[in-house]
């Protein structure tokens, strides 16, 4: 890399940091984007623990009941941020201000999701925390590396994910309207809630197109005694795989996005 | 002398036409056309204005040339560069505002909100501190920029909002309205402030609804009606049209027909007539003949009030407006 090169990469660093910096804050100063990032996964863990003692079994399901609410909260947090911020953005007026500004949306909402990914690891953790110490559950014997790499990769899928669902607020005002209708049968579809085996040949085909579901797989079988480690590794590239083709399908679409508010002059919250 | 190729921006017949959708069932396309066919250029160094009523088509054209929107139809360039076609070029070489309190993160301190701006127009890290400082003594915020920007008043907004616009130190910028909603003495230090820019080199294009705005600042002045421009000169030109005209403002509380025909005798001498409310303004060069005939009116209580004074640039805008609705 040539030093050029690599002072460019470094002065962006602050632009990075500057950017997550001021999401952080906006979301802690904000008392719903905070209170979703914190009582979410407490609410799914609850659910979920409840949920499985009232189905009367003896063992509750740790990967679905305790993993899968600490997921589902994850992926909570960062569909709601993805359309809050911009939401915000738009009501705000900066969002026209981020826009005319000569770094791409693209930059801009990438940064955005890795920070709400980040903010969805708190909302995983939490979960665990809940899931141990009120319900008093112990963590399955499982391999740690593997965990790791599994978690890391499906942290590489939600951001994917995450970059697409921020273009969505960016192209229409309406957007919003839509988040109910994904937040639950994204979370089903991908397996989080129970198993993806327990729905229509349909679902389970749909349920292969998107990366969380193999993220989910991974990092399930990360945490069984005797791991398939050829299963796993297809999981992990699966995940890969398919948030690639999002990134750089989304890549292409944000430019089209660009031009596409900027006909309808959607920018603004007018 | 300034050439053709002194003009930072050149519009040629811009246009841009919005659709709304109209029904429920049967959904139809309906266009609205914001701006329909503006043409004008502005010279490096001037401060440019743009009036006009609500929906005239003034914030649309500022749009346009910032890039935020893309036109229907016609050129503009900057610096030489299409708007459409060089955006990435353009972007980092203008700045603008957006009158209002929108367009800052009001949670966060003014600081936070100029570094983070710093940061999306690619500053040198080394660079944002010291220009935020400079800035912030310019917009006279220091002291006040760890506050939140939800803390500062409406002139204060206004002011950080100028700071945001110049940290990457543009050659052009584009300020919408930018004294709305502000007190008389935070909309005179704007005013001071967009002074200070053009002595300082800046090009400025400034859109307005106050005639006494335009013409303490600005240089040239377009009048935009309909999304057209009816008149474009110096301020001193726009008021030249009006040909020395007078303009006597009378009170009829029961309206124009309580003259009784006072007025048509008087039509010779009128160049212009406008009712606006209770108040009838009549433009004339001939005022004492006006006088003479209504200041009886006065002692019987049909005028209640009368008032003499030159034609402003308000005057001229707003017969302007009128014959052109006409």
């Amino acid at each position: 890399m040539s030093t050029l090169s690599r002072t460019m990469r470094l002065n962006r660093l602050p632009f990075v940091w500057k950017q997550m910096n001021v999401q952080f804050r906006m979301r802690t100063l904000n008392l719903l984007a905070f209170g979703l990032t914190v009582t979410q996964p407490v609410i799914f863990s609850a659910v979920g623990y409840f949920l499985a003692r009232t189905a009367g079994r003896a063992q509750i399901d740790f990967i679905h009941t305790i993993i899968g609410s600490g997921v589902m909260g994850m992926w909570s947090t960062l569909l709601f941020t993805s359309f809050f911020d911009l939401r915000a953005d738009r009501r705000e007026g900066t969002l026209e201000l981020l826009v005319g500004s000569p770094t791409s949306i693209f930059s801009i909402l990438s940064i955005r999701a890795f920070a709400n990914v980040l903010l969805g690891c708190v909302s995983f953790l939490l979960s665990m925390i809940v899931a141990m110490s009120l319900f008093g559950f112990a963590l399955p014997h499982g391999n740690f590396p593997y965990f790791l790499v599994s978690l890391a990769i499906m942290l590489f899928g939600f951001w994917c994910i995450g970059i697409f669902l921020a273009h969505w607020p960016v192209v229409s005002r309406l957007s919003g309207l839509f988040l109910n209708y994904l937040e639950l049968p994204i979370g089903m579809l991908t397996g989080f809630m129970f198993p993806v085996s327990l729905l229509p040949a349909w679902a389970q085909w749909l349920s292969m197109l998107t990366p969380l579901s193999w993220a989910f797989k991974g990092l399930s079988a990360s945490f069984q005694s005797d791991i398939d480690l050829p299963s796993l590794w297809i999981n992990w590239m699966m995940t890969l795989g398919i948030s690639l083709v999002f990134l750089v399908g989304t890549f292409f679409m944000s430019k089209r996005v660009q031009d596409m508010i900027r006909v309808t002059g959607e920018l603004s919250s007018v | 002398m300034q050439s053709e190729n002194d003009h930072i921006i050149n519009v040629e017949n811009l246009q841009k036409t919005f659709y709304s959708i109209r029904g429920f069932w049967k959904r139809e396309k309906h266009p609205v056309e914001a701006v329909q066919g503006i043409s004008f250029s502005v010279r490096k160094g001037e401060l440019f204005g743009i009036v006009g009523p609500n929906g005239a088509g003034k914030t649309t054209t500022v749009k346009m040339l910032s890039t935020l929107l893309l036109p229907t139809s016609g050129t503009a360039t900057i610096f030489g560069l299409d708007v459409v076609k060089d955006t990435n070029l353009v972007r980092p070489r203008i700045g603008f505002t957006f009158g209002g309190n929108k367009g800052l993160y009001s949670r966060l301190s003014g600081l936070d909100n100029l570094k983070y701006f710093a940061e999306l127009y690619k500053l040198e890290p080394d660079a944002i501190t010291k220009r935020i400082k400079e800035l912030l003594e310019v917009v006279g915020l220091t002291g006040r920029e760890h506050d939140r920007v939800e803390t500062y008043s409406s002139g204060m907004q206004q002011r950080l909002h100028l700071a945001r616009a110049l940290l990457h130190d543009p050659e052009l910028i584009f300020l919408d309205e930018p004294t709305v909603g502000i007190d008389p003495v935070g909309a005179r230090e704007i005013r001071q402030l967009v002074k200070d820019l053009v002595k300082r080199g800046k090009t400025v294009l400034l859109t307005s609804h106050y005639m006494y705005e335009v013409e303490e600042l600005c240089d040239r002045i377009a009048v935009v009606n309909h999304g057209k421009v009816i008149a474009l000169d110096t301020p001193a030109a726009l008021k030249a049209q009006s040909s020395g005209d007078c303009v006597i403002a009378i009170q009829t509380p029961n309206g124009e027909q309580s003259l009784n025909g006072k007025l048509e005798s008087l039509r010779q001498y009128l160049t212009q007539v406008h009712t606006s409310g209770d108040t009838l303004s009549l433009y004339t060069q001939t005022p004492s003949k006006i006088l003479n005939e209504l200041t009886p009116l006065l002692e019987q209580n049909v005028i209640t009030n009368i008032e003499v004074r030159n034609a402003t640039l308000e005057d001229v805008y707003v017969n302007i407006i009128k014959n052109n609705a006409a």
